[in-house]
């Protein structure tokens, strides 16, 4: 691959919420990672492990609790003016999980999709804007008389359509799509995937995707980062990551995953993940090091070298 | 083997303001006794319809059981009336539901749901159902079940909520468990332990399972046998080898084909099957899936293909299967996965409709 250019930087990100009583969740809990120029990084772990915090906390609709995001080498939770801001957002867009609670009912799709047209003045015209909403309507397989119906007109993955629509109107570089097809149909995934790959492929886009459908993760992204508790515990190219997991947290999600073949599903093993495992010492320090190259594992300075030894 | 369950030519109908929508359109299939059936299909297929009607838990109207008879234990449930039902309902067929936080009862304590079953189809008193109910949360591997079983489903986490939800289902002994999307809602790592749990649970009590669920994977893990639906019919049958090893329906072949595999680096386009369900209020001529079939013949769009027989087990509603069709490749990732079946006939049979 030629030279990777890091498109955002995440620093020792912390998202913690209040719960009352003095208490704090700790949805993030000091994430670090690089995004780079024309990749997709996909991010997984089960419910509650913080990798949707760590997206929305990422496009700023979080104000983080501390650590830093950089957005082409700019800070995206620095104080900025408004038109700065305008800016920024133009580059970032979001595509949501539910096809049916993302979308206004009550704006047509035009609506819709030109809102960012119009808030960012993208079209000096009406013509100008309708001409940019049906090519749009064309580059994600839907067709211009579709233009004038409400959202509760279209299917689910039909849907799904308007809302990478929505966020291309922007012509943003980097899109973050948490769970875009896990409300899908099977046979409905594949085209919402293939669509995406396809748009990737002719704007350059920079993808963080992110899913629990492990099957799809892998065959979307370039690297994988896995979550647990509000933090990264591996990081490495996404066949690297399939075929050497390194962690006991990847090995036992990984284990977890049925496959669709009879035979292997006979004679499958399922490993345990349980956090005592590590016999980490108290307040043992606990860092994310490159095992092989860049293949990251958060591991104690012990484990680090149990590792290297035995993967390298 | 013995048959716990019969459906023949079952058909569902609910009328609504655009038109009477043909949910169910006319499936056939039948459950062995201590086996697990597996039903695939996406939404608007109509498997949840299939196996609510079963239950009898189609609001009637709008729902309504146009045709077709469910022997269950030598008895039709399509002729039973609602009073009847409640005495079979929770006691011979237990149910469990996608969503165990709607399926729960809120205001209730989980022990006392479980001890609502009890008390009710085996008549046990108070004393002895609390303890029963106890046995129960520790069989389905719920922690401190004494302390649980005074808590409410809020106080549960979604995999222990389903646990619950087994808990209730199995309360009864039931002979059927259907199970309509069990783990969907739940992570991986937790659907591992719920299908290790319901396949442990079927050794020990020989329940027969119907399993509705969308993921191939899962299938693979727990099924016997597997019917995948299109547009409210059963366009395939057999058993899990012959539909993961020798799938003949194209569509069939579609779902196999537009799914990612995790053991391969390949990153060429997924074979999506292109457009969507057909509308079933106007059930479209001939086959319903020829308008997004690359392999529909034109006869698919005059004449509903007859229902084809490969072996003893394996069913398939397709032209292409017709002694006059053309023969034709499958995708390339089913193609990766065919093996020869020894069971198949030399030919496929047509099936006579009286059979």
């Amino acid at each position: 691959m030629a030279e990777k250019q890091k498109l955002i930087e995440i620093k020792n990100l912390k998202q913690y919420f209040p719960v009352g009583h003095g208490q704090v969740i700790k949805a993030v809990d000091g994430v670090t990672f690089d995004i780079y120029k024309g990749e997709t990084l996909g991010l997984v772990g089960e419910s509650g492990c913080g990798k949707s915090t760590t997206g929305r906390t990422i496009i700023g609709l979080y104000q983080a609790t501390s650590g830093e995001v950089l957005f082409n080498g700019v800070s995206v939770h620095a104080k900025k003016t408004s038109q700065e801001l305008k800016q920024l957002k133009r580059k970032m867009q979001m595509i949501f999980q539910d096809p049916y609670a993302s979308l206004n009912p009550r704006m047509t799709v035009a609506d819709i999709i030109a809102e960012g047209i119009d808030i960012h003045g993208l079209a000096k015209t009406k013509e100008e804007r309708m001409k940019r909403v049906y090519e749009l309507l064309e580059t994600v397989g839907l067709n211009r008389e579709h233009a004038n119906r409400y959202p509760h007109e279209f299917s689910g993955g039909q849907r799904q359509r308007i809302g990478i629509a929505r966020a291309l109107a922007v012509e943003p570089e980097f899109i973050i799509a948490d769970e875009p097809i896990s409300a899908l149909d099977v046979s409905i995934q594949a085209q919402v995937v293939n669509l995406m790959k396809k748009l990737q492929r002719e704007k350059g886009l920079t993808y963080l995707f992110i899913a629990h459908d492990l099957s799809m993760v892998k065959y979307i992204s370039d690297r994988i980062g896995v979550m647990y508790f509000g933090k990264m515990v591996e990081l490495a190219e996404a066949e690297e990551l399939y075929r050497n997991p390194i962690h006991p947290y990847t090995k036992a999600l990984l284990s977890a995953i049925p496959l669709p073949d009879p035979e292997t599903e006979r004679v499958r093993r399922r490993t345990v993940y349980d956090p005592s495992q590590h016999n980490y010492k108290e307040g043992e320090p606990l860092e994310f090091r490159e095992i092989t190259p860049g293949h990251f594992v958060l591991c104690s300075e012990d484990e680090y070298k149990k590792y290297k030894a035995m993967y390298s | 083997m013995e048959k716990l369950l019969e459906v023949k030519d079952l058909q569902v109908s609910f009328q609504t303001y655009g038109g009477e929508v043909q949910a169910v359109r006319g499936v056939s299939f039948h459950l062995n006794k201590g086996e697990t059936l597996a039903i695939v299909g996406e939404s608007g297929s109509g498997k949840s319809v299939t196996s609510q009607t079963i239950m009898r838990l189609i609001p009637t109207p709008p729902g309504k059981i146009k045709s077709g008879q469910i022997i269950f234990n030598g008895e039709d449930l399509a002729k039973k009336t609602d009073k009847e039902m409640e005495a079979i309902r929770g006691k011979d067929i237990g149910m469990i539901f996608q969503d165990p936080m709607t399926s729960l009862n809120p205001t209730m304590k989980v022990g006392h749901q479980i001890m609502e079953v009890l008390v009710k189809h085996l008549k046990m008193d108070k004393a002895a159902a609390k303890e029963r109910a106890i046995e129960l949360l520790r069989l389905v591997g719920i922690p401190f079940p004494e302390k649980r079983v005074n808590q409410y489903p809020h106080e549960f986490s979604g995999g222990m909520r389903q646990r619950a939800m087994i808990a209730v289902a199995l309360a009864s002994n039931p002979k059927l468990l259907i199970a309509d999307e069990p783990t969907t809602a739940l992570d991986v790592t937790i659907q591992a332990q719920i299908l290790e749990l319901m396949k442990d649970l079927q050794k020990k009590m020989g329940t027969s399972i119907i399993f509705i669920t969308h993921d191939l994977g899962v299938v693979a893990n727990v099924a016997d046998r597997v019917a995948v639906m299109y547009a409210g019919k059963i366009v395939e049958m057999g058993t899990v080898d012959e539909i993961f090893y020798d799938p003949r329906h194209p569509y069939t072949w579609g779902l196999l084909a537009s799914m990612p595999s995790l053991d391969s680096d390949d990153k060429s386009e997924l074979a999506a099957i292109p457009g969507t369900p057909p509308d079933l209020t106007n059930p479209p001529k001939g086959d319903a899936f020829a308008p997004r079939n690359p392999y529909a013949m034109k006869i698919d769009f005059e004449l509903e293909p007859p229902m084809f027989k490969i072996s003893d087990t394996h069913y398939a509603a397709t032209w292409l299967l017709h002694p006059d069709a053309p023969k034709v490749e499958p995708p390339e990732a089913v193609k990766k996965r065919l093996r020869q079946l020894s069971s198949n006939y030399p030919q496929p049979v047509i099936v006579k409709e009286s059979e």
